[in-house]
């Protein structure tokens, strides 16, 4: 079968369609391919026909369809006055919203407490950034203060339990594993031999010590005396959480564990 | 195909939703064919909207023997674009002038919006440039073969020419079209 020029031009759409008899095809293929005009363009038809292919489909501008139910079902019904401003407040009742308000709340609080304001008596020269900076730094050495202190108070807290376990532990102790101790073995003391450290010398005195207190009272040393010989250190923490008002509630509470126990 | 005539029978019957969701459903394919008719995407916006228009006006004269609802669309599509293309024609003479201008040129493709740059790749811009250039007969062929992927007897349809006119109007299409992308420099790799 003879193939020219013309043919491969107007049976470009069948070749590309898959339409060519096999004999059409044969010819078709063996004209091209020997072809100086044919080949260049079947390529670029072919390239036009793919790039067609591969163009998007674009998507609906937004405004499109609310513009055509405009124009063909009337302009919608909008609300106005309290209809309007409800709709207004509805539309804001969104979950992201309340987080961020939320967050700008807390925000705010923390700000306002961290530089020393009165928030339930706000004063507007309490806005003054020279007041501002000086309650901030008073705010700051306050919670520097109360933290050292806090920590302070715990390791005595903790210095007291570890004792009261040691005193609760002790007589059941003796009878089976533990070797007897000394009559003159006193809580703070180790086996006759000097004070483990200077701060449980200062914990735990001797019998007839006085012991000071923070607030310079002086308590009987009597009263340890008589707690450590009765073996009753809750008697001795009563009185040191008398001693440490800032305690007291942590020490009671030491109490009562030991008691359940 | 049979839920677009139920669809049509609703909004016949003065259903508004049933209406919405024709809209929904086929705008996104008018706003298309329109945009690849013109390449400029305001007007593809208000020829949509035209469409959509005189559809809903002469939606009583839709009868599902004429064919599917889509092809009923694209074929008043086509016509409204034909009759948008002869309308415009003495301002495309203008505009084909300026072009020759080359400092009008290239104000005119600055002008272009930054979405639409973004839009269209490289070689989408080109493809779609070379389009423009076609004669609408040889564009609208091409445009519902190659990009709507109608049938030939849809085409037929919304055409009212004969298969073998269509068949001829596309393959000259493509040919046009390759030829315009060589000398725009889009040549195969």
């Amino acid at each position: 079968m003879t193939w020219t020029c013309e043919q491969t031009e107007l049976q470009l759409i069948d070749y590309f369609d898959g339409l060519l008899q096999p004999a059409e095809q044969r010819a078709f293929d063996l004209h091209v391919n020997g072809c100086d005009r044919c080949t260049p363009l079947v390529a670029s038809v072919s390239h036009a026909v793919a790039s067609m292919h591969a163009l998007p489909e674009l998507e609906t501008p937004p405004r499109l369809v609310y513009n055509i139910l405009d124009a063909t079902l009337g302009p919608r019904e909008t609300a106005t006055g309290w209809a309007a401003f409800l709709a207004s407040v509805r539309s804001l009742a969104s979950r992201r919203l309340a987080y961020g308000a939320f967050s700008l709340a807390a925000t705010y609080l923390m700000i306002v407490t961290a530089s020393g304001m009165n928030w339930k008596k706000p004063k507007l020269a309490d806005l003054a950034p020279a007041a501002v900076a000086r309650n901030t730094n008073r705010q700051a050495h306050l919670v520097y203060a109360r933290g050292t202190k806090y920590v302070s108070d715990l390791r005595v807290v903790y210095e007291i339990q570890s004792r009261l376990r040691q005193d609760t532990d002790l007589p059941t102790n003796n009878e089976s594993t533990m070797p007897e101790t000394t009559p003159q073995k006193e809580p703070g003391r180790t086996d006759g031999t000097a004070p483990a450290s200077p701060r449980q010398q200062n914990r735990a005195r001797v019998p007839g010590d006085v012991l000071t207190a923070p607030g310079n009272r002086k308590v009987s040393g009597d009263v340890l005396t008589a707690a450590a010989h009765g073996n009753n250190a809750s008697s001795c923490l009563l009185v040191l959480a008398e001693e440490l008002p800032v305690l007291s509630g942590k020490l009671f509470f030491v109490l009562a564990e030991g008691r359940t126990r | 195909m049979e839920q677009d005539a139920q669809l049509v029978q609703q909004c016949l019957q003065g259903d508004g939703s049933a209406w919405e969701e024709l809209v929904r459903q086929h705008s996104r394919r008018v706003f298309n064919i329109c945009y690849r008719f013109t390449g400029n995407r305001t007007e593809a916006e208000d020829l949509s909207q035209d469409v959509f228009l005189r559809i809903y006006k002469t939606l009583g004269s839709y009868r599902s023997a004429y064919g599917g609802f889509a092809t009923w669309m694209t074929s008043v599509t086509r016509n409204l674009l034909i009759d948008h293309y002869r309308r415009t024609k003495r301002d495309r003479i203008t505009d084909s002038l300026d072009d020759a201008m080359p400092v009008v040129e290239n104000k005119q493709s600055s002008a272009r919006r930054p979405d639409e740059q973004a839009l269209l790749g490289e070689l989408s811009s080109q493809v779609q440039s070379a389009l423009t250039k076609l004669s609408p007969e040889l564009r609208e062929a091409v445009v519902l073969r190659d990009l709507q992927q109608l049938d030939y007897s849809e085409i037929q349809t919304v055409l009212s020419v004969p298969e073998g006119t269509v068949k001829s109007r596309i393959n000259r299409g493509r040919i046009e079209l390759a030829r315009i992308l060589q000398q725009m420099g889009v040549r195969p790799s």
